[in-house]
């Protein structure tokens, strides 16, 4: 705990400093807003330096070996620690507390929203409601899948025993805890309420909270570079002998692909609020009417926010197709066409952006050419299906809970993916754009495909990383309710956007309530339904059973280590010799592992 | 290996039956007041109908799963090694792409070159959008904030434009949307079909789209349809009252 304690403290003093230096040079009031850039900018170096920068760092800088914490006991949580599997869980827990302070918000907006009129917030509280919503779990859809179990498992399916940069990935992480309490503090500042898309030129004038949101978000992305940087290495370096590209397992390459996407357009998003922030601090004039143009800022936000839909469900595609394997007990079906598919939609993902912005006021000769591409990528979108479905196709399917959450995934992200036909054709779009159906829609395909796929990984995972089983009849049932009542909540927002109702808006009119009401009561429950989660996890804390190595008897790697894997994963170099999912090959048997040797718990480890 | 191609099968074609009827004996879409809105209402509707043996097919793989492929899972064993099938993969391939050029044309560039129609308007309005309001220009110079007056059968051109943020100028009831871009004039076409008021259905109205502060929500105001006759000396009558 005392390198969090320093990490705190020296944050605070970071900010203070960078306050005092912006208002010695220039005067003012500490809250203007360029005195909190520079004091967010310290305070993010202060807290880096605090959490263990200086040892695993710092001390590089002067000449000394760098040092990092290999605690073993729960203090490991809290420290700049490299081991994969650590940063993997502190992403998990980060993020799902991120998920339930998001979720929450959204059942204040649902409750607003019951009923016409305005009853527990007014309309600007509303929209700031709306904004922090949308920000947080746009961060949890971005960094949950990849962070978690990117980082926990794609070691250990290839072979490795950690990624290729520890300490960078340690860094990726202790970067999303200042991103969290920045926007999770610009309230102070009077929040923010343009919305996490911020389009200028609205985000250029309001409260002051949005140059936190700014800051965070920069940050985040900073975490996300770099956290992309590091898979890419480490599936192109780190791979087992024997691990070629044809035999990695589909979770892999679907982290590489998002890793691709994360590591090259994620700056634009930075660079946008990089232009906004100088347009509120600095007196320039990117987003004005003389100069750019609003529509500049949506051109440069929606060239990262659109692949970020796929840095969403690339992830979560990879999760669907590792479970119907494993749960239907068959190979993976068309394994080519489908790492063929994600690569598609990586190239894609990066030329589809502006069916953002059919009614924006872009040149007219733009429409066709988007909607071509935006079209496009329903073909490679459609193989992941066909896998699925061939996978699924006469197996032995097992329903236990990470099955049944992938079977509402299915179902989630297929209106999630029909819908997106109707907003990628020019016609519709002109109609539907800005709608609660639009609202539906990437409900559907964020939940459903990223979200849904999120829940599924923490089912079939759990026992890997905790060694322990959950309760598997309260799984199921948490899966089906969730799934149900995600879509009694949702399909009717379909509805009230076809039928007239705008989005973003904390008051409608009056022929919307019925099914306004009807989406709120389900959206309370879908919010109560994560109780069971909380208490199937609380219940596997006492009384799970132990859950052995391979309680899905599955094919992967990670399978054949115990549960939970031993400090470097393996207790000797594998290697492979065949592909990932021979399931259903005569005489192919896969004997138990046997637990690997704990290492020698002295504190301290030297980096080589 | 056959057995389950036929009740797949059987189920996909009753999801599909299933879908279509629905798609066309329940009325989802609102009414129609504009030329604009039949265009998109029937791409609407023919997308429903093109999604509708997407979305049967993958439903029932779903249901036939839970009651043709449940396994208990208890005897481990696995199911057939079946690693790909590349006629299946070239046909979907195909197949699914050929759907994608048929709604590229059809409602794709079809839709598209309706709903942009000619260049060409009967009247032109003008539509100034601010935090929170609208302020109309009618064709004689008059201007209005309460209400818009809109001619029926008559195509209309909107001059859309903005003095702060970005805003959206939308008429459920018509459809169509554009937005109001600070610097950037906006141009939307809509041609009435029927005499209304907002009274006779809530999406006579026009409604911001595009998140533009706290009174955003807020930002809307009714729009009649009146004849040609009224709308004229509606027009000429803001003059006299000043």
């Amino acid at each position: 705990m005392k390198y969090l304690i320093r990490a705190i403290v020296l944050g605070i003093v970071g900010y203070i400093v960078g306050v005092w230096l912006t208002l010695a040079i220039r005067g003012g009031s500490p809250t203007d807003e360029v005195a909190v850039v520079f004091g967010f900018i310290l305070a993010l170096i202060g807290w880096l330096a605090g959490i263990g920068g200086i040892e695993a760092f710092g001390r590089q800088w002067i000449g000394k070996t760098p040092e990092v914490s290999t605690a073993r006991g729960w203090q490991r949580y809290f420290q700049f620690t490299v081991d994969h599997k650590v940063i993997g869980i502190q992403y998990g827990v980060t993020l799902l507390g991120v998920l339930l302070i998001g979720g929450f918000s959204a059942m204040i907006m649902r409750i607003e929203l019951a009923s016409p009129g305005m009853s527990i917030v007014d309309l600007e509280e509303f929209n700031k409601l709306v904004s922090m919503h949308g920000i947080l779990m746009v961060a949890v859809a971005v960094a949950g899948i990849i962070g978690a179990f990117g980082n926990y498992i794609i070691p250990i399916q290839i072979g490795a025993a950690d990624m290729a940069f520890p300490r960078l990935n340690a860094l990726s992480y202790w970067l999303v805890p200042p991103v969290a309490i920045g926007l999770l503090s610009a309230p102070l500042l009077g929040s923010f309420s343009a919305g996490w898309t911020a389009y200028a030129p609205l985000s250029v004038g309001g409260d002051s909270g949005q140059i936190l949101f700014n800051m965070a978000i920069i940050t985040f992305g900073l975490s996300s570079i770099l956290g992309g940087l590091n898979i890419i290495v480490t599936v192109i370096t780190m791979r087992a002998p024997g691990m070629t590209w044809g035999r990695l397992p589909i979770f892999t390459w679907a982290g590489f692909a998002t890793a691709l996407l994360a590591f090259t357009v994620t700056q634009f998003f930075a660079a946008a609020l990089v232009l906004i922030t100088m347009d509120r601090v600095a007196g320039t004039d990117f987003f004005g009417p003389d100069v750019g143009t609003g529509i500049l800022y949506e051109h440069i936000f929606w060239f990262y926010s659109h692949p970020a839909v796929y840095i969403m469900v690339l992830p979560g595609f990879g999760v669907i197709l590792e479970i119907a394997t494993a749960f239907s007990r068959k190979p993976l079906f068309a394994y080519k066409a489908v790492v063929g598919s994600l690569l598609t939609i990586v190239g894609l993902s990066v030329v589809v952006w502006a069916h953002h912005m059919f009614t924006s006021g872009m040149a007219d000769f733009l429409q066709a050419p988007f909607m071509i591409l935006t079209e496009a990528i329903s073909i490679p979108t459609g193989v992941i299906f066909l896998s699925i479905i061939g996978t699924l196709w006469q197996g032995k399917l097992w329903f236990r809970t990470p099955l049944v959450i992938a079977f509402g995934w299915l179902f989630n992200f297929l209106i999630g993916g029909i819908t997106g036909i109707f907003l990628a054709d020019v016609a519709t779009d002109i109609f539907l754009h800005d709608t609660y159906f639009v609202v539906a829609h990437f409900h559907y395909t964020i939940v459903g495909g990223s979200i849904f796929a999120l829940l599924a990984a923490f089912f079939y995972w759990f026992p890997k990383i905790t060694g322990r089983m959950y309760n598997d009849k309260l799984g199921i049932i948490f899966a089906v309710s969730v799934t149900v009542l995600f879509n009694t909540t949702f399909l009717p927002l379909f509805w009230v956007g076809i039928n007239g109702m705008n989005r973003r808006v904390g008051d409608y009119p009056q022929a919307y309530e019925s099914a306004n009401k009807f989406a709120s009561v389900s959206a309370l429950l879908l919010g109560s339904t994560f109780l069971l989660f909380v208490g199937n996890i609380a219940w596997s804390a006492v009384a799970g059973p132990k859950a052995g190595s391979n309680p899905w008897n599955a094919r992967t790697l990670e399978w054949q280590v115990s549960s939970p894997p031993s400090h470097h994963n393996f207790r000797s170099q594998p290697v492979i010799v065949g592909p990932p999912y021979d399931y259903g090959v005569p005489y192919v048997v896969f004997p138990d592992a046997e637990p690997a040797p704990e290492p020698d718990e002295s504190g301290k480890e030297v980096l080589v | 290996m056959r057995r389950s191609w036929l009740p797949v099968g059987l189920l996909w074609l009753g999801y599909t039956v299933l879908l279509i009827a629905l798609t066309k004996y329940v009325a989802i879409l609102p009414a129609q007041w504009a030329e604009e809105a039949q265009v998109v209402d029937e791409a609407f509707i023919l997308l429903m109908y093109l999604g509708s043996p997407v979305m049967a097919l993958v439903l029932a793989v779903m249901t036939w799963g839970i009651i043709g492929w449940r396994s208990d899972g208890a005897d481990r064993e696995d199911g057939p090694n079946q690693q790909n099938n590349r006629v299946l993969v070239t046909t979907w391939l195909v197949i699914t792409s050929a759907l994608a050029i048929g709604v590229l044309i059809n409602p794709g560039f079809v839709g598209l070159a309706e709903i942009r129609g000619e260049p060409s308007s009967d009247y032109v309005i003008g539509i100034q959008a601010a935090q929170f309001f609208w302020e109309i220009t009618y064709p004689n110079g008059e201007t209005a904030l309460d209400e818009l007056v809109v001619p029926a059968e008559k195509r209309v051109r909107y001059d859309v434009s903005s003095v702060d943020v970005l805003h959206s100028f939308w008429i459920p009831a018509f459809r169509v949307k554009i937005d109001a871009v600070p610097g950037v004039p906006t141009q939307v076409y809509t041609t009435a079909t029927a005499e209304g008021t907002s009274d006779d259905d809530v999406n006579l109205r026009v409604q911001c789209a595009e998140l533009c502060g706290a009174g955003h929500a807020a930002m809307a105001m009714p729009v009649r349809v009146v004849s040609d006759a009224e709308f004229n000396e509606y027009i000429e009558s803001l003059g006299g009252s000043e």
